[in-house]
């Protein structure tokens, strides 16, 4: 049966444990004295003990079985071969392979299919009918064998709860693990493919050559770009991008946040704190979309007007835009931040005679300071990995630049650049996106553990 | 009146005697210096709070440029020009056997032939007919399908206006730059004006946005395949990321153990919360396309992404609103008799759950408004068809207004607007749920 | 120990459940170039809304790549069909059959010029092919010295020739991967480049040394890469008077109201010049279709019909509309003759 409808049975197996167990549960104490008390568990930890001994043994039996059948059954398939197709070089004999999957799975195939072949499939498909027939023999089996052990061991005495909260621990432990497992697979993931471009590019080329030209040639017989990848250009775009927009964040956020917790009355914060918070929520490519439609070409008929010379892709308009959207994240992380400084100083500086913005200039700030220098860096680190804004507002051409209003290209503008469309693993232009990833991911990462570290270090003072 | 005052009972100052001259001098100077200065820090006050001030009115500043640039952009979206035309259906070719293979663009044609017979050269009759929404044969077609006793006869159908006649009627296309800069041609406007004059001009609420999928005519163009694919892909973020968010927040807050490898954790999980958005897209396109060999382009995929992304936020939401959970309660349900387990699942978790649930909302508006991620997936194809399920090919409505945003003709500029006033509706909306659901349960113990 | 254990559990748990995914689709896989992307989305739509079929999904991955996709074998899990601004090479077809794509079909559907566009606020240029070259080529010939090149010196339309404006060299073009690239370097820069009689003598005696001189581009920042989204580069012509932009006709004709073409040798790229061959750098459209495919995906051989049909690609079809150049009426009718009965391309065609 297919193994959907297998677990479909699995599921109504579990259903019926889980009754049977609770029914019997109920049986065993209703006979004697105190009714359910003589139960070490509640009936229903009966049940669940019984569904999850029916569940558990079964569904582990089927995920292993499935996940090694397909190489299995290949395996037995390909002895199975005449002699002559089996001493096929590799790259062939994955293609007949290929053909026979394919035919077996009632996919497109190519016209002429070859006897041997055609008998090789019929032989995968039988063998793989026996395989599914087995595991679900083998599967409904062993559910109700867990079942009906269960049932046997089913009494007053036994334990119940405490095993099925155990269980239940360990689905815990399993779901917190898929987080782990993310860290892993994207570090892993990215490191994988950036060392197999480290093996065709040098990687002091990469991180310290000025030429960034990636757009090889696709084909043998084509003449492309010479296939540089150094790529100081390119984090120098993102440098400066990142640059623009925290000096447009982080005044206007720190003033704001400083405004907002310390002068403003209880009417105001209501109305700003909320409005804040919409512009936190804005998407980026809507934000993008505003830096391509408006301000650059404000920021362009400005420039012309006063006889500069201003690309209609500048560094500016970008980080500008970026620098609008870091503001609530710096203004938020800033205000939690000046809220936990004890009113005992300010009190205190107040006491001695300072004004407010003296008492907030020489004792809040320094005291919020590492607070607002980790929030900072987070904010920088935000910047830094941004995608959409540069997308649609900065330029293409990796440019090596400091004048903001050149174009410049980022990081991020190049990932999306050398991936969209192209699927190929191999060549050295898609390659180079996963080590632009890599070391897009290790930056933000030394950037958020410094901001822990200079939080954690210096906020015990107050505690 | 202590032992430290210095005035004695009748309020004079008893230590005044000995160096009374010079404490007073110097008392009365240090006193001058305070004063003087006094103004100038009077006025870095009122300084420093201008500079707060000027620093929200700013931010809002922004935030009203950004609203009334796309509102204003995108407001005219909203209606679409309509124009009535009169059809002959000639019984003669229509088959009522096979409605589908009737020429229905040659009926409009026809339609506007009659109506301007005027026009004699091939380039005028093209430029006639470019009037016309492509779209207005299938609306013919759908009509004949429905009234098929109207064969023979001559019925009036309000049929849209081409983009660039619908751009003309809203204003945007001046009328007075030269022929050459122009997408509408002086005999074009001449015939428009015709149309107006008779009545046949009107422009109606654009429904077509809202019902139809994507398309290369920006008049038939709609969001609908966008929204439904954002729902799928939200769908399934929200049934993998919450569960898993919750419970490895119940399992991370209650029972693992206080040490090192949970530490090495929660700063994972912190760092996993901070990284771009476009690595997440990597990780799909290397993980879900290479090595699983999912689809591209379909919600399911966008989901697993996306749920990668989200469970970082719903976990550290999650974890913050058990901390709030006070210690009072889990020791009385301990107290009582309860099993470590039995506490959380029965005590913990129903009070931590608003926090929760705003996290989950505040994750999930997150997720909606992703666009980075979810182009390394494919989903930059053209795709019409709505989607109908968890694996057709479909994009989201992030990915919509990025992909409508190049497109060069006017009237895309204006539907791309008013997509993201649907997109800033639906963010606005769930922001504030979660807004209010954090106000109406937040218990303070 | 016993937690890793239960992870390890865990994932093999997904990946069971995640293993034997479901084969099977029933809508087109189009990819290829963005040039053709326009017409074949246009063609699509009007296939799906007549027809009870399921509208094909096009990505614009530029014709190279959508080769590279389309060869890389036969299932459902491979694309069905690419567009390709330029003639499948040789390369890319011994390299489809070695995976197992052996029958294609090949059918050209018309015509498209490629032009030097810029803002229509800007003036107009008057370019020859020989201009180009020297313009952005990574070395050009040093004096007239037979044999000796220089990196591309010029920085201004005017240091490569005095009549143009003195404006600073900018041109954004397609990549590597895109077939307007290939016939770009091939009739424009290969054209200009023939001027010079060293550099045709160079072609008989040392092809691949003609070839790299002829179609290397420049990498010092004249020339931009702008990806394969033609419509993007329309929009940066708008915003940027002084750059240049290399696409197809259609992009053009589309947007006549805001760019303007230069003419090339004289010639200006007009719908007639471009039909009659008098303009110099039109080349043919085609799409390319896996025969293998036809019959298991559901509704190739109407998608083939609706893109052959008169009313299509006709001298007053809906694609004349967009801005393809038709072919003469016999050339229609061979082609569709042959995608009527399939007939597959043979190396020797190439």
């Amino acid at each position: 049966m297919s193994s959907s409808n297998l677990l479909l049975v699995l599921l109504m197996l579990t259903a019926g444990g889980y009754f049977l167990g609770r029914r019997r549960a109920f049986v065993l104490a209703g006979t004697s004295g105190r009714g359910q008390q003589t139960l070490h568990s509640r009936p229903t930890y009966y049940g669940a003990l019984a569904a999850l001994w029916c569940a558990l043994p079964a569904l582990t039996v089927f995920s292993f079985w499935r996940f090694f059948e397909s190489s299995v059954v290949t395996q037995m398939v390909i002895a199975g071969l005449p002699p002559d197709i089996q001493n096929l070089p590799a790259d062939r004999l994955s293609l007949i392979i290929n053909d026979i999957r394919n035919i077996v799975s009632a996919n497109i195939v190519p016209q002429e299919i070859n006897p041997a072949i055609q008998a090789a499939a019929d032989h995968y498909t039988r063998l793989t009918a026996i395989s599914h027939a087995t595991l679900a023999v083998l599967v409904t089996t062993i559910a109700i064998a867990g079942l009906l052990w269960v049932q046997k061991i089913i009494s007053p005495g036994l334990r119940a709860r405490n095993h099925v909260e155990t269980v239940v621990k360990f689905l815990l432990i399993a779901c917190s693990t898929i987080a782990i497992f993310t860290t892993i697979g994207i570090v892993l993931s990215v490191l994988y493919e950036a060392i197999r471009f480290f093996k065709i590019v040098p990687l002091h080329e990469f991180v310290f050559g000025l030429d960034w030209s990636p757009q090889m040639a696709i084909r043998a017989d084509q003449v492309g770009s010479s296939g540089a990848f150094g790529a100081i250009p390119v984090f120098m775009g993102t440098l400066l991008i990142s640059a623009i927009a925290m000096c447009v964040a982080v005044p206007i956020g720190l003033m704001s946040a400083i405004y907002l917790s310390e002068y403003a009355n209880k009417k105001f914060r209501a109305v700003a704190k909320p409005l804040m918070e919409i512009l936190a929520g804005i998407p980026t490519v809507v934000y993008g979309f505003f830096a391509a439609l408006v301000v650059a070409p404000l920021i362009r008929n400005a420039g012309m007007s006063l006889g500069l010379d201003v690309s209609s892709e500048s560094a500016l308009a970008a980080g500008l835009v970026m620098g609008i959207m870091i503001i609530p994240f710096v203004s938020s992380l800033s205000d939690d931040v000046i809220n936990a400084v004890p009113q005992s100083l300010r009190d205190g500086a107040l006491g001695l005679g300072s004004t407010h913005s003296e008492t907030i200039r020489l004792v809040v700030l320094p005291a919020a300071l590492p607070g607002i220098v980790g929030g900072v860096l987070l904010a920088v680190s935000r910047a830094i990995g941004e995608t959409m804004i540069v997308v649609m507002a900065a330029g293409l051409a990796a440019n090596l630049t400091m004048n903001p209003l050149n174009t410049v290209t980022t990081v991020t503008v190049q990932i999306v650049t050398l991936l969209v469309g192209d699927q190929e693993f191999d060549s050295p232009k898609t390659l180079a996106a996963f080590a632009l990833g890599l070391m897009l991911f290790l930056i933000t990462l030394i950037l958020n553990v410094i901001a822990l570290v200079v939080v954690r270090k210096y906020r015990e003072q107050y505690e | 009146m202590n032992k430290y005052s210095r005035n004695d009972a009748t309020g004079k100052n008893t230590l005044a005697g000995k160096n009374h001259t010079s404490t007073k001098a110097a008392a009365a100077s240090t006193m001058d210096i305070v004063n003087q200065g006094l103004s100038r820090r009077y006025n870095a006050e009122k300084r420093f709070r201008l500079y707060g001030i000027t620093a929200i009115i700013l931010s809002m500043v922004f935030l009203a440029m950004l609203f009334i640039s796309i509102i204003g952009n995108g407001y005219t979206a909203f209606q679409q020009t309509f124009v009535k035309l009169d059809i002959f259906l000639d019984p003669d070719t229509i088959d009522a056997q096979s409605l589908k293979d009737a020429n229905y663009q040659g009926m409009v044609k026809q339609s506007l032939r009659d109506m301007f017979p005027e026009v004699k050269t091939r380039r005028d009759k093209r430029r006639l007919y470019a009037m016309i929404s492509s779209g207005a044969a299938f609306q013919l077609q759908d009509f004949v399908r429905k009234n098929q006793q109207e064969i023979g006869s001559v019925i009036q159908l309000w049929v849209p206006a081409d983009d660039d006649v619908d751009m003309l009627i809203k204003g945007h296309i001046p009328r007075d730059v030269p022929e050459i800069e122009r997408r509408i041609k002086d005999n074009q406007l001449a015939w428009i004006d015709r149309l107006q004059d008779q009545g046949r001009i009107e422009k109606r609420f654009n429904t077509t946005f809202f019902t139809a999928g994507d398309s290369r005519e920006p008049e038939l163009a709609g969001i609908l395949g966008a929204v439904s694919g954002s729902f799928y892909t939200l769908i399934v973020t929200l049934m993998l990321s919450f569960p898993v968010g919750v419970a490895t927040a119940v399992y991370l807050e209650e029972f693992a153990p206080k040490n090192r490898w949970t530490d090495i954790i929660e700063v994972n999980i912190n760092n996993l919360a901070a990284v771009p958005s476009i690595v997440y897209g990597l990780l799909g396109l290397a993980v879900f396309l290479n090595f699983f060999g999912l689809p591209r382009s379909v919600p399911l995929v966008g989901g697993f992404v996306l749920t990668l992304m989200t469970l970082p936020t719903i976990i550290i939401a999650s974890r913050a609103a058990l901390k709030s959970v006070p210690p009072s309660i889990r020791e009385a349900a301990l107290g009582v008799g309860a099993s470590k387990t039995q506490m959380v699942v029965h005590h913990v978790l129903p009070l931590a759950l608003p926090g929760m649930l705003t996290g989950t909302i505040i994750g999930m508006a997150q997720a909606l408004g992703e666009t980075a991620p979810l182009l390394m997936i494919g989903m930059v194809a053209f795709i019409v068809d709505i989607p109908g399920g968890f694996t057709d090919p479909s994009t989201v409505l992030p990915v919509q207004i990025f992909l409508w945003a190049d497109s060069p003709e006017r009237a895309f500029l204006e539907r791309t607007s008013a997509a993201i006033m649907v997109l800033l509706a639906f963010l606005v909306t769930m922001n504030a749920v979660a807004v209010f659901l954090r106000k109406k349960f937040e218990r303070r113990w | 120990m016993k937690k890793v254990l239960i992870a390890s559990l865990a994932l093999i748990f997904t990946m069971g459940l995640g293993s034997g995914w479901a084969a099977s689709r029933d809508y087109i896989s189009i990819v290829g170039s963005s040039t053709v992307y326009p017409f074949a989305t246009v063609v699509a739509e009007n296939f799906g809304k007549t027809t009870g079929f399921k509208t094909p999904t096009i990505e614009s991955t530029g014709s190279g790549g959508g080769h590279k996709l389309f060869g890389a074998g036969v299932g459902v899990e491979y694309p069905d069909i690419t567009n390709s601004s330029r003639r499948i090479k040789k390369s890319e077809f011994e390299k489809a059959v070695a995976n197992g794509v052996k029958e294609i079909v090949e059918v050209k559907i018309g015509y498209d010029g490629i032009v030097i566009a810029n803002s229509k606020k800007a003036p107009l240029f008057k370019l020859s092919r020989k201009d180009i070259f020297l313009a952005l080529a990574k070395d050009v010939p040093s004096g007239n010295v037979a044999g000796k090149t220089v990196p591309n010196p010029n920085k201004t339309w005017k240091d490569v020739n005095p009549a143009l404006p003195d404006v600073k060299i900018e041109v954004l073009g397609p990549p590597p991967t895109s077939g307007t690239r290939d016939a770009f370097v091939e009739l424009a820069m290969e054209g200009g480049a023939k001027k010079f009689g060293w550099i045709k003598d160079l072609k008989k005696k040392d092809k691949s040394a003609y070839k790299a001189l002829c179609h290397t581009i420049r990498e010092d920042g004249a020339y931009i890469e702008a990806g394969e989204n033609d419509n993007l580069i329309v929009q940066k012509l708008d915003a940027n008077k002084d750059a240049l932009g290399i696409f197809g006709f259609s992009f053009l004709d589309q947007n006549s109201d805001k760019l303007q073409g230069a003419l090339i040798d004289g010639i200006a790229p007009e719908f007639d010049a471009i039909a009659d061959g008098s303009y110099p750098v039109s080349r043919p459209l085609f799409f390319y279709v896996k025969k293998a495919h036809v019959g298991s995906i559901p509704g190739i051989k109407e998608y083939l019909a609706e893109f052959t049909s008169e009313k299509a690609w006709g001298d007053d079809g809906y694609l004349t509309d967009k801005g393809l150049i038709p072919m003469p009426a016999a050339e229609r009718k061979k082609f569709r003759q042959a995608v009527e009965n399939l007939i597959p391309l043979s190396a020797s065609d190439l």
